[in-house]
């Protein structure tokens, strides 16, 4: 699949903490200022991929029907940001296959209005009778994603000795790349002193370890090479994939190996299997000028770092600290502030900062010389992209 | 009646034994009659290799916290009043681990590796939720 799909345009809705918006308004925003970044019409797209769907977000049906959208490749993946990356695949391997010619990848996300299915007796998915997928289990208390992010985490510093205070860097970067760009949330600096002293949410998750709750939308144009040359823009090709990962070595919000839920306890280091993408794009760790990631809870950093990588395991307490990082540091990651700064549309505005950093339209939170950026997630699934 | 006001487990054809065994004050996982491994949650094959057979084996209820979370926000009106409180994972010394509750020990004295054992709730006429209280050496 290298180079056989490219990103032809990009669009975002305002990102908000004051729910004045529907889902599909928010969507149709994106919708129109991805077009008009491509130099496209609404009737070049011909395939829709939706994450997230109701009652999150809009259906595809609906969205194609409110837009007059001719729809021949139709395609919607569960009410769950871990989907951006699969969905993102599905659309450059139906361009690359032949079944659209452009596919809008859509998420419009009202967080908000729908608060209740974040933890709670509205968390429906929590009631699977065999728990839910951030080990929620109702009948214990235990619910929302910031809780598995939390067992986690909790596991993490008992096995290797890293602390709130080792985790606090993440956050703090993050709201350092929020304060440069004008569309983010939260833009006023945080310090280790704020970070320890913000509330626990699920202990020992901080207030500032966890993301934003927000409405916003973000739309990824995919196309093929050939069509993205005659784009208003300079393609931004996608160079490698990976999928999502699932079964026994498996937690969604942790390394494989940590022993979260029935995740088969081991001490994990990269195979060739997990690091596929980078043989895909024919590229290594030390080629990836930014990396970005679904950051709606600190710990999936560290998580990720060692995933593919660019630490060993144990290490990433370490590792993530002294700007390393950081814009100017030796990773920028998530340098748009991310889910935990700049908005939660569910990792869609972090694949929109990856082509706008690589097209060099990010003004003062610009990474220098960027060429190739690595979306890449704690649940193993992976994009690589170039100019 | 039951003023129990917090969620019940869901009862399913998969996982009415361990219910029912809890009622009875016993831990029960399925056991693959074909390689001997416990599993949990519940369910009709075993992940291991695939077989069909399994039996509802008692265990012995003890084990190890492998991690344990601690609540102060408020998601369950019904849970209000217990916060802060614990949730924790414990992995049995068959092998699964089961999340619930640790109880009679102070949430600043929970920590990973502790050793802990199960104990039974009666927390409505119909339902027995497995909780833990540590060890006794």
């Amino acid at each position: 699949m290298r180079d056989r799909a490219a990103i032809i345009g990009v669009g975002t809705s305002r990102f908000s903490k004051a729910p004045t918006d529907t889902p599909m308004r928010l969507a149709a925003q994106a919708f129109k200022a991805a077009l008009a970044d491509a130099g496209l019409a609404r009737d070049d797209v011909d395939g829709l991929a939706i994450n997230i769907g109701w009652p999150l977000g809009v259906d595809y049906d609906r969205f194609a029907e409110a837009l007059g959208l001719r729809i021949r490749f139709a395609d919607q993946t569960w009410t769950h940001g871990r989907f951006v990356g699969p969905t993102l695949q599905h659309a450059a391997m139906a361009v690359a296959s032949g079944l659209a010619r452009c596919v809008a990848c859509v998420c419009g996300v009202c967080f908000i209005q729908e608060r209740g299915l974040l933890g709670g007796p509205g968390d429906f998915e929590g009631t699977r009778e065999e728990g839910g997928t951030h080990e929620e289990n109702p009948v214990y208390g235990l619910t929302a994603p910031a809780a598995g992010a939390a067992l986690s985490a909790q596991r993490y510093f008992a096995l290797y000795g890293a602390t709130s205070a080792d985790l606090a860097a993440v956050p703090i970067a993050f709201r350092k790349h929020a304060a440069l760009n004008p569309a983010a949330i939260m833009r006023s600096p945080i310090t280790l002193e704020d970070h320890q002293g913000s509330r626990f949410v699920v202990e020992p998750l901080h207030l500032f370890d966890c993301c934003l709750v927000s409405d916003g939308a973000a739309v990824v144009l995919v196309t093929t090479p050939e069509r993205a040359r005659d784009g208003a823009k300079a393609p931004v090709l996608i160079g490698g994939m990976q999928g999502m990962r699932a079964g026994p070595d498996e937690f969604l919000f942790a390394v494989p190996g940590l022993g979260i839920g029935q995740q088969r306890e081991f001490r994990y280091t990269p195979s060739e299997d997990q690091l596929s993408v980078y043989r895909m794009a024919g590229v290594t760790q030390r080629d990836i000028d930014g990396l970005y990631t679904y950051d709606a809870f600190s710990p999936l950093v560290w998580f990720v770092l060692e995933r593919f990588g660019f630490c060993g395991i144990g290490e990433a307490a370490a590792w993530a600290q002294k700007g390393r990082i950081e814009l100017g540091g030796e990773l920028p990651m998530n340098t748009s502030g991310g889910l935990l700064s700049e908005a939660h549309v569910s990792g869609w505005n972090s694949i929109v900062e990856i082509v706008r950093q690589l097209r060099g339209e990010c003004g003062e939170r610009q990474v220098q010389g960027a060429r190739v950026m690595q979306w890449a997630t704690a649940w193993g699934d992976s994009t690589i992209f170039h100019t | 009646m039951t003023d129990y006001a917090k969620p019940l487990p869901r009862i399913t054809p998969d996982n009415r034994t361990f219910w029912e065994a809890a009622r009875r004050h016993q831990l029960a996982l399925p056991r693959c009659a074909e390689c001997g491994r416990f599993r949990y949650p519940p369910a009709p094959i075993c992940p291991q290799c695939l077989s069909d057979r399994f039996e509802w084996t008692t265990v012995s209820g003890r084990g190890t916290v492998t991690t344990f979370v601690i609540f102060h926000q408020r998601y369950f009106p019904s849970f209000a009043a217990d916060i802060p409180y614990n949730v924790v994972q414990v992995q049995l010394d068959e092998g699964p681990r089961l999340t619930a509750n640790l109880v009679g020990v102070a949430n600043a004295e929970i920590s990973v590796g502790m050793r802990v054992q199960v104990v039974f709730d009666d927390v409505t006429p119909d339902v027995t939720l497995p909780r833990f209280r540590r060890a006794t050496a």
